[in-house]
């Protein structure tokens, strides 16, 4: 048997796959799937202070090889997601990640303090690059944004902090130092591309947001190159992710440098894909003679 | 074995074109045809790789646990309806199901289903278990014209009354099948209508249950990428309220005073 875990930020995952953040809920639909237990970890949908309705409709769109969303992040808020969520999550078993947004920096602080005082949370995953709230506003595509959320959430929490990134920027890899520098433990990358969809009938923007985030394997390339140039200049782990399908693509990832690896969209397409990648990676790092799933980690980079 | 939704692979026994872009399927699958319920719907995909991405939701419009068989009415419009129209029996596809809530409210002498053109398939299933029920079902049947009308000879079996209406005349009454609604409520005691597949008769069981006479409930569709309360993209406006229901999760059949219209 190899050894499938990895070490996020001084925390244990049993394997390196989870979801990306508002792709798997772990409820009672998906009790006839697989167990939760089986991930590398958990993650919530983005959590915000106050309730949050979401964009209006049309909010997804096919686009060739993946999709646009604009969801918006539905959220019912801090209060009643730790009083009904947090419980569920942490009783799974594997270590539970996070995922915030503060719409000021003081928001980021009381959300992350909160998120810290449950003492049921491993590590709080800050999602600085949702490109479609009505706000529109990216935190990581601006270099002193991202640097002071990043500082100003360290200062609030002994918890590891993951900061996830946008790929909407000149060079991602930049915005990974700038993320290590303010103090970051992890970085998970990369989030949706900006993208949109014109209706050529009806002359207008297709999805209610108009802009949207393109995922899936359309984008996996890029995500690809955003991982193998960060690997380099950081010395935090990286969370892969962007179009994940396959097993394989998940390889990948940890080739290029990756520590652990999130699956998104592929999710809505097959519900078994996350335990179909655990099983896949650990069936590759046996067949090429590796006792451990750390061992191909960057190994592209020689 | 549970009703949770399962990922399985499904056997084509049968794909038959109906008119002109309509594609009546029947799959072989074991587990899901024992445990859908009426109202619920399946993803389907069909195809290999990753384009087109998603797979597609369909209302299950009958379900045989003996023959373990599952059928669904496919309007064909698009990439993915159009790999579905390409199926030859004997292929694997990948479907997940049962999906949505199941209808588990029979208490009601008698039910109305106000249907226009593949809006028929969704309330198939239901008709059937309200029939074996012994609840009095009473069909209308809206199209263009009568070579649209379809998913009549699954309805007609359980139908106590099968109404037809076009609106070129070619069949029924011509005009508009709301009317035959009207009629039917003057005529019998219906106390619920559910309604698809046209916006205009939906507002219309609306009107018809702000008013009072019936207990309205309208099937509606979302673009949904997941079907499982995952993606959150089939958000439908809740009335009142202010915030989204999903058709995946909360619906596909609501309360028709739930919802924005």
């Amino acid at each position: 048997m190899i050894d499938t875990s990895v070490e996020i930020a001084g925390v244990t995952l049993p394997n390196p796959v989870l979801p990306a953040s508002g792709t798997y809920e772990v409820d009672e639909v998906h009790a006839g799937f697989f167990s939760p237990s089986e991930l590398g970890a958990v993650i919530n949908k983005t959590i915000f202070m106050n309730p949050r309705p979401g964009n209006p409709p049309p909010r997804i769109w096919e686009t060739p090889c993946g999709m646009l969303n604009a969801i918006g992040i539905p959220s019912e808020g801090l209060e009643r997601f730790l009083a009904d969520q947090l419980p569920r999550l942490r009783s799974l078993g594997p270590p539970v990640i996070l995922s915030i947004a503060g719409n000021s920096l003081q928001e980021w602080q009381d959300l992350a303090a909160a998120v810290d005082r449950t003492g049921s949370v491993d590590m709080v995953e800050l999602d600085l690059s949702c490109p479609n709230l009505e706000e529109g506003f990216i935190w990581a595509a601006d270099e002193a944004a991202l640097s002071r959320v990043v500082a100003s959430v360290v200062k609030v929490t002994r918890l590891p902090v993951i900061s996830k990134l946008s790929p909407n920027v000149r060079d991602i890899s930049e915005m990974a130092v700038v993320a290590e520098r303010a103090g970051t433990a992890a970085v998970s990358m990369v989030n949706s591309y900006q993208g949109m969809a014109i209706d050529i009938g009806t002359r207008k923007p297709i999805l209610g947001n108009i802009t949207g985030g393109l995922t899936g394997p359309a984008i996996r390339p890029l995500a690809i190159h955003g991982v193998f140039t960060t690997f380099k200049k950081i010395t935090v782990p990286i969370i892969g992710m962007g179009g994940i399908a396959t097993w394989q693509d998940a390889v990948e990832f940890l080739l290029a440098g990756a520590t652990a690896v999130a699956v998104g969209t592929q999710n809505f397409v097959n519900p078994l894909t996350m335990k179909e990648v655990i099983e896949g990676i650990a069936g590759y790092v046996e067949e090429a003679g590796f006792s451990s799933v750390r061992d191909i980690i960057g190994l592209a980079q020689e | 074995m549970g009703r949770h939704p399962v990922y399985r692979s499904a056997t084509v026994l049968e794909a038959k074109e109906e008119g002109r872009d309509y594609l009546d399927l029947l799959l072989r699958e074991p587990e899901i045809s024992q445990t859908t319920r009426p109202g619920q719907f399946l993803m389907i995909r069909a195809w290999p790789g990753v384009d087109p991405m998603l797979p597609r939701p369909f209302d299950i419009m009958q379900a045989d646990p003996r023959e373990q068989t599952l059928r669904l009415f496919v309007k064909v419009e698009g990439r993915g309806t159009a790999l579905l129209k390409s199926l030859k029996p004997g292929t694997e596809v990948k479907i997940t199901g049962p999906l949505g809530r199941p209808i588990e409210d029979f208490s009601c002498p008698s039910m109305a289903f106000l249907v226009r053109g593949a809006g028929a398939a969704a309330v198939v299933h239901l008709a059937e278990e309200a029939r074996a029920r012994g609840i009095g079902v009473y069909t209308i049947l809206s199209a263009s014209a009568a070579s649209r009308i379809v998913c009549r000879k699954y309805l007609e079996p359980v139908s106590t009354e099968l109404l037809i209406a076009t609106d070129d005349g070619s069949e029924g009454y011509e005009g508009l099948a709301s009317d035959l609604l009207d009629d039917l409520l003057r005529r019998k005691t219906v106390d619920r209508v559910y309604t698809c597949g046209s916006r205009r008769f939906a507002r219309h069981v609306q009107r018809l249950d702000r008013e009072g006479r019936i207990k309205g409930f309208v099937f509606l569709e979302g673009l949904m990428a997941c079907g499982m309360g995952d993606c959150h993209g089939c958000a439908v406006q809740k009335n009142g309220q202010g915030g989204y229901f999903l058709v995946c999760r909360d619906g596909p059949h609501f309360p028709i005073a739930e919802v924005v219209l």
